[in-house]
Formats: structure tokens, C-alpha cells, sequence
């Protein structure tokens, strides 16, 4: 199926960790961001290609080391650009001495880049992505070439040479003749004229000025003068090595457009392997696997919603992996600050994984390529400048989702409705996921309402929850202190739900996060009451 | 006065002043064709005749034929062989060639490219856009080479030179007053301006006023009406946009000083103006008294 794209609007890519992991897998240099923005996202269809590209990627990130891999990702961020000194030169415009030394610049980088991936530890069996060197344009450079530095050599052209020793030769005389004339002025003036022109005082001398010294301007007081030469065997070896240098640099050109197809190639092999290696960094960072595509379902195991833990490294803390295993829609409920937005996002987060090539940070994944992930629940800026309310901004995304809901989409629903009435808003959740069944969407829906699962047929899976009591007492305003026994004793995995009550420990949660002890026991009296 | 064949000329001398006093010497003026490149043009030939290698670039386009604005003719900038340089790519001259050693910033012109004259040519030379890759671009001509580097400057776009020890030469000439008087007075309110001393703990007043971004007339008045016994800091002398009397009331009512300041050796002057002729030997007598420094004439071959 031939694709163009994947729908994520921006809200929904907030929310899946989309807009992270592009930064996270952008290539570092221009060949590899080119190559990047011209391959779309895969879908439905691309099943092999995307699996291709992700066994690619895992082979190499266990082939290589990972500083081998930073190494050559460097090196590809200093190869400099050729293709427009290339293109000018295939459509016959004249090249300078500066595109020559710059495309000399781009056979270095080249060099370098190879030597950092020989550097890098890997196997033969990567050796297919060992990046290009370009022998021929080496050659046809070689002349100008000392090191870094490029000159239009008198290799390159059989009359260079001669016309430089012309020139030379006429710079010489026209420096004797200039210095003979300056000798006349010190010894006839008694000044030294160290350029073309000088002053003389009619004070100091007021008498004729030597031969070949024009005078330019006359005051009262001081004569102007210039040094005139006329030199006609300067100009004319002035033009003819002119002539000749360009001869050269069109002859040169001319090689380089030989080189042309060579150097294109060698810059489309860059891009893939920028692209390649970024990716290759990423699974090197976050571990994760080649997937088996299914269309009926979205199982994994042990999976890192990569953009919250790095999140949580930052402040010291332990990300706790998830596992799923999705068929058409499902209702998921659990306790506050369980993971229920972490499992949809994580859902979300895999599923972008694979669309981009990238290998699902997952011990093993099974899921489709979908052509559409969308999410509900909360507002997008989007929505904020349209001056909707949250739950008017729900209800507009939830018309759209259903618009474009098939077997193809992918939704996450993240407490719709919970600002208007319970009672309306469960009703209109359980519509909500009948319809969402009825087109064969894939979708997560996390809700607090109870009975939601079952009022709409929908299977029901559930945070574990919390495994025993929480601590009562926390010093208050330790945060930190209550959110290392909340994940103490919180169970994060996602299992099967075995009632239709969707308990949230809202209570103890909120007693452990500081809330009034009395306030608190008197909520939990209302409760018991009804 | 104008010297004879057996003392030093005039250029002579000041391309030894300057060289001894820095590794690099910029070639500021103080109006439009004030003289700024045929200083410059002067250090480079002085430099040919005894044959040492110099490193040349510009702050601001200049060597093109004519002035840009008012079309008049201008001095072109000859490069010897072995002459450094470095100019936007699309001001090279495409012959004769020179060896492009390596490039740097990007301008409106083209890259920024160091290169190397095989051959004597004649080229336009402008510099990089900002003043971070002007300061890197004479680090880099340094390094390239062992002899002096010319800058051919601007007086508002030296800010980069602040703090380093480039030396400034300040080219001032009928260009900027159309009486000895004026181009001295102008040339005195210029070097004071231009040598704001640096700060000095052990000799600043207890309270100290910082000046963010330019010192302008309206903080000037302000600062006077004030008490005087205060150190006023600009970042750097470029900084200072209050002129004439008003600056010299500043200076005398304050203790005025900079972060970066600048290294300002000598002045040159021109004569010729486009509305006025002025004596040779009379200005450069004037702008030496009325800013104290070693002031000469290149073309006239005067020093004062």
C-alpha cells in the first residue's frame, strides 16, 4: 500500500512521546536530515520494509560499540556539502578555486568518516555499511592538492606553467622599473615614495618631477604625484594566464562532472547511514527489539515509554517497564498515579516507533502499523486558541477520532468526559467505546467510571494497583518522600480486571500526598455511606 | 617634516611602531576617505620592500575601485606573493590563483576563505560578518603565519579588537572638516573616545556604574547631573555615542572606563578632501598635538 504519511496531530504526538523521538532519532548531519525528511513514516502495507529497516538497525546496535557509533556520528556531522558545487558544474557554470578545495574538504571528511567506522568495534557483518570513499574525485583533485589546502596547480594544465613564469617575469621587470623610477624621486625630492603615490611640499621641492611621475594634484602648498607605468607585457601575461587558469579550471570541472554520479551516491549513502546510525543509537540507549507485525492485536512486553524515564532518571528515579496485550478495544482503569496515561503513551510511543523504523524499546512486541494514532483527553494548545472548554474540546476531538476511526487508527482515550456529569459522562463514554468497536479501531480508553468495560462489551484490564496499605504518616511536604512509597507499593502492571469497579485509591493517595487527615476520614465516611 | 632619503620614512616608521606594538594592527578612520587604506596600502608596502610576509583582511568591504556610495575612486589592495588573506569567497580574484588554505564564517559575500597569493594580485577584501568570527579570523591568520596582520577597519566595528592587543592606528583627514582646526578637534575627540583606560580597582571610586549596551547623551546628562565622585564602566570605548563637548564635560566630570579597552598607537592624515585642500605639514602637526600621539602622513612622507 503506498503511503504518504501517518496522521498524529501535534497534541497527539505530545502525548505518545512522537516530538521526543524524532529529536532522538534526528541524524546529526544534512545528508542524513535530507534522507530522513524524504522517507515517510510506515503504514499499513509496509510491514517488511519497516521490519527490514528495524533488523537493520538491532543487528548493527549490537554489532557495534557505542562509542564507536557517537565517533562516527561526528564524523558525519563534519562532512561538508558537495551537491551544489556538483549540480553547478554538471549545468557547465564555471567553478572556482573555492568549490575545488571545498570538494577536496568532502574527500577528507569522507576519508575520516571511514577510518572512525573502521575504528569502531563491529563484526564483517557489517561491513556492507562501510561508508564511501571517493578514490576517482581523490585523483582528479590530487595536483591542488597539500595537505587540506587547494591550488590550481601547473599540473593541471600544460600551459600553466609557462604562463606563470611569464607573468613572473613581467611582475619582476615592472617592480625594477617602479623601484628605478622611486630612486629618481628619493634622489631628485629627497622622499621615499613607498606606494604608487606620494606628496611632494613645493616648500621642500618645487622643481619638475622625474619621468614617469604624473602629477594628480597641484595646491598652493603641495604637488599630488603618482607613479605611472605603462606595462603592456605585464597585462598581456596579466590575460593570457588568465586565460589559461580558466582553460584549467573548465578542464577540471569537466573531470568533476565525470566524478558527478560517484559523488551523489556517496552523499544519498551518508544519509542512509546517518539515519541508520541514529536509530542505531537509540536502540544502543533504550534496548528494544525487532517486532512482529499483527493486525489483530498490540501485545508487548516489558516496555519503556523512553521519554517518561528519561524523565524520571533526571530525577533519580526507576521507570518500571510495561506489558500489554491489546485486541480491537479495551477499557483500562486503575488507581490514581498508576500508569494509566504511562500505558496509553506507551501504546502510542511503540506504535511511532515502528511507523519511524525504529526499534520498539520492548523485550518483544507484536502490533500493526496503523495509518492514524490519535488522542483524547485533556486540551492541545490547538484547543486552547479556539477558546473551547475541556469538555467541549473532548467532545470536537472525539467527533473528529470517529470520523477517521478504522481498522487502521489507532486511539487512546484518556478520561474522556470526566469534567462534565458522571452520570452523562459515563453514558457517553460507553457510546463512545461501542462506536470505536463498532469501526474497528484499535483503543485504549482509561477511565475512573465504573462498569464502563462491560456496559460496552469491551474487554476490561486494570492497574494492579496498590499492593497493601500505604504509609499513613509522611513528614509533610515530603514529595519526595510520598512518591517513593507510592511507587513502593504500587503495582504497575496491566492485568485482566476481574469486577466492573473501577477503584482508584484516591483516598489513600491523597492522605499520603499531604491532604488533611480529618478531611480525608470524612470523605472515606461519605463513601462508606453509599 | 618631509624627510630626506637618508632618515626613515615616514611609512617606515610607522609600520615599526606599529609591529612592535602588536602582532596585528588595525587601520581605522574617522570619516568616510579619511585615509584608513592608504595607511593600510602603506604598512603593506613597507612590509613587500623588506619582505615579510603579512596577513591581510578588513572589517567592512574594502579595495573596490570605487566607493559605493558616492562612487569616488579608491585605493585597490595589492597582495604580494606569500601574502595571507582572508576575504569572502566571492570576492577571490579568479586570477592570478591563490592556494585556498581554509574557510570560516559565512557572510552576505560568500564563506570566508584564508588563502595564499602565489602571484601578485589586486583585490576587494571584506571581513566576517560579526565580531566573533572577526576576532577568530585574525587568530586564525596568526596562526597561518609568522608576520603582521593588517586589518583594514571600521571605527564602529571594532568592538571585536576590544580587550585583545591588536593595535589601532585611527586615519583622519579633510575627509572629516574642511580646516586643520576641525580635523584635529575631530581627530582628538575620536582618540579620546577610543582610549577609554580599562578598569583599574586601585584607582575607581567606591561606587561604580555600569553601562549596559551604549552610553548615549540622555545617560551622559544624567551621569553629570549626578554626584562626579563615580567610576562609570561602558564593555567597551566603541560603546561611547556622545561626541564633542558633551563627551569631553563626561570625561572631565567622571572616572569613564571600559571592560576591553583598545590599544590606539598613532594617527594618519590626508589632506585631501572632496570640499577642502588643507596644508600637509600643518595638519599632521595639529592632529599630533591635539591628540598626542605619533601622527604621520604616508604620502607626504611627514611625521609629527
Amino acid at each position: 500500500m503506498n503511503r504518504t504519511r501517518v496522521d498524529v496531530d501535534a497534541m497527539s504526538a505530545e502525548r505518545i512521546g512522537l516530538t521526543w523521538l524524532r529529536a532522538a532519532v534526528t541524524p546529526l548531519g544534512a545528508f542524513g536530515r535530507r534522507h530522513d525528511e524524504s522517507i515517510a513514516p510506515y503504514g499499513p502495507g509496509d510491514e517488511d520494509r519497516a521490519r527490514a529497516e528495524i533488523a537493520e538497525v538491532v543487528a548493527l546496535a549490537e554489532r557495534m560499540d557505542a562509542d564507536g557509533v557517537l565517533r562516527v556520528r561526528a564524523a558525519l556531522r563534519a562532512v561538508p556539502e558537495p551537491t551544489p558545487i556538483v549540480a553547478r558544474a554538471r549545468a557547465g557554470d564555471a567553478l572556482t578555486d573555492v568549490d575545488f578545495y571545498e570538494l577536496g574538504r568532502f574527500v577528507d571528511a569522507l576519508d575520516a568518516l571511514a577510518r572512525a567506522w573502521d575504528a569502531a568495534e563491529h563484526d564483517d557483518a557489517v561491513a556492507t555499511r562501510r561508508p564511501p570513499v571517493l578514490e576517482g574525485l581523490r585523483a582528479v583533485l590530487a595536483p591542488g592538492r597539500d595537505g587540506a589546502t587547494f591550488y590550481l596547480a601547473d599540473a593541471f594544465a600544460p600551459g600553466l606553467s609557462a604562463a606563470r613564469e611569464a607573468l613572473s617575469a613581467a611582475e619582476a621587470e615592472y617592480e625594477a622599473r617602479r623601484e628605478t623610477i622611486a630612486a629618481r624621486v628619493r634622489d631628485a625630492i629627497g622622499i621615499d615614495p613607498v606606494g604608487d603615490e606620494f606628496v611632494v611640499l613645493r616648500d621642500v621641492y618645487d622643481g619638475p618631477l622625474p619621468d614617469d611621475v604624473l602629477v594628480v594634484r597641484e595646491t598652493p602648498t603641495y604637488r599630488a604625484a603618482s607613479i605611472r607605468i605603462v606595462a603592456p607585457a605585464r597585462d598581456a601575461a596579466l590575460t593570457a594566464l588568465a586565460e589559461e587558469e580558466e582553460a584549467a579550471r573548465r578542464a577540471l570541472a569537466e573531470r568533476v562532472v565525470r566524478e558527478a554520479d560517484a559523488v551523489i551516491a556517496a552523499t544519498r549513502a551518508l544519509g542512509a547511514l546517518d539515519r541508520l546510525l541514529a536509530r542505531v543509537a537509540f536502540k544502543q540507549r533504550w534496548d528494544g527489539c525487532v517486532p512482529s507485525f499483527a493486525s489483530d492485536r498490540i501485545a508487548f512486553a516489558d516496555a519503556t515509554f523512553a521519554p517518561l524515564a528519561e524523565a524520571l532518571a533526571a530525577h533519580g528515579r526507576r521507570y518500571t517497564p510495561l506489558s500489554l496485550d491489546l485486541h480491537g478495544v479495551a477499557v483500562l482503569t486503575g488507581p490514581n498515579m498508576g500508569g494509566k496515561s504511562a500505558a496509553l503513551s506507551t501504546v502510542g510511543f511503540l506504535s511511532a516507533c515502528v511507523a519511524l523504523g525504529v526499534p520498539p524499546p520492548a523485550r518483544e512486541a507484536s502490533l500493526p502499523l496503523v495509518e492514524t494514532i490519535m488522542w483524547i483527553g485533556g486540551e492541545g494548545p490547538e484547543d486552547r486558541t479556539r477558546l473551547l472548554s475541556s469538555y467541549a474540546a473532548e467532545v470536537v476531538r472525539a467527533r473528529d477520532t470517529l470520523a477517521a476511526a478504522s481498522p487502521c487508527a489507532l486511539v487512546l482515550v484518556d478520561e474522556f468526559a470526566r469534567t462534565t456529569g458522571p452520570r452523562e459522562g459515563r453514558a457517553l463514554l460507553v457510546a463512545f467505546v461501542e462506536a470505536l468497536r463498532a469501526r474497528g479501531a484499535f483503543a485504549l480508553v482509561a477511565t475512573h467510571f465504573d462498569g464502563v468495560a462491560e456496559a460496552a462489551s469491551a474487554p476490561h484490564l486494570r492497574i494492579a494497583g496498590l499492593r497493601g496499605a500505604l504509609p499513613r504518616a509522611i513528614a509533610p511536604g515530603d514529595f519526595e518522600a510520598a512518591l517513593d512509597a507510592i511507587n513502593a507499593a504500587m503495582d504497575y502492571r496491566v492485568v485482566e480486571a476481574r469486577d466492573a469497579n473501577a477503584a482508584s485509591d484516591a483516598l489513600a493517595i491523597a492522605r499520603l500526598l499531604g491532604l488533611d487527615d480529618a478531611l480525608v476520614e470524612r470523605a472515606r465516611s461519605l463513601h462508606d455511606l453509599e | 617634516m618631509q624627510r630626506s632619503s637618508t632618515s626613515t620614512s615616514a611609512p617606515e616608521a610607522l609600520y615599526e611602531l606599529a609591529t612592535a606594538a602588536a602582532r596585528s594592527v588595525v587601520v581605522v578612520g574617522t570619516a568616510k576617505n579619511a585615509g584608513k587604506t592608504t595607511t593600510f596600502n602603506a604598512l603593506r608596502a613597507v612590509a613587500h620592500r623588506r619582505g615579510t610576509p603579512v596577513a591581510v583582511t578588513s572589517i567592512g568591504r574594502d579595495g573596490e575601485p570605487a566607493d559605493a556610495l558616492d562612487a569616488e575612486p579608491k585605493p585597490r589592495v595589492r597582495l604580494s606573493a606569500g601574502t595571507l588573506v582572508a576575504l569572502p569567497s566571492g570576492l577571490i580574484p579568479r586570477s592570478p590563483a591563490l592556494v585556498i588554505l581554509g574557510s570560516g564564517a559565512q557572510s552576505a559575500l560568500g564563506i570566508t576563505v584564508f588563502a595564499r597569493a602565489v602571484l601578485p594580485t589586486v583585490c576587494e577584501i571584506a571581513g566576517p560578518p560579526t565580531a566573533r568570527s572577526m576576532r577568530a579570523t585574525i587568530d586564525t591568520l596568526r596562526a597561518l603565519g609568522d608576520g603582521p596582520v593588517l586589518i583594514d577597519g571600521a571605527i564602529d566595528r571594532i568592538a571585536a579588537l576590544a580587550g585583545g592587543d591588536d593595535a589601532v592606528i585611527v586615519a583622519t583627514g579633510a575627509a572629516s572638516g574642511a580646516t586643520v582646526a576641525r580635523v584635529a578637534a575631530v581627530a582628538a575627540d575620536t582618540v579620546a573616545r577610543l582610549t577609554i583606560p580599562g578598569r583599574d580597582p586601585s584607582r575607581e571610586h567606591a561606587r561604580v556604574v555600569h553601562v549596559a549596551g551604549a552610553l548615549d547623551a540622555r545617560d551622559a546628562e544624567e551621569l553629570l547631573a549626578g554626584p562626579r565622585d563615580i567610576t562609570v564602566v561602558v564593555a567597551d570605548p566603541t560603546r561611547i555615542a556622545v561626541r564633542g563637548a558633551l563627551f569631553a564635560k563626561l570625561r572631565a566630570g567622571v572616572d569613564l572606563r571600559c571592560e576591553r579597552p583598545l590599544n590606539v598607537i598613532a594617527c594618519t592624515t590626508s589632506p585631501v578632501g572632496r570640499d577642502a585642500t588643507l596644508s600637509p605639514r600643518d595638519l599632521v602637526e595639529a592632529v599630533a598635538r591635539a591628540t598626542g600621539l605619533p601622527t604621520f602622513d604616508v604620502v607626504a612622507d611627514l611625521a609629527a
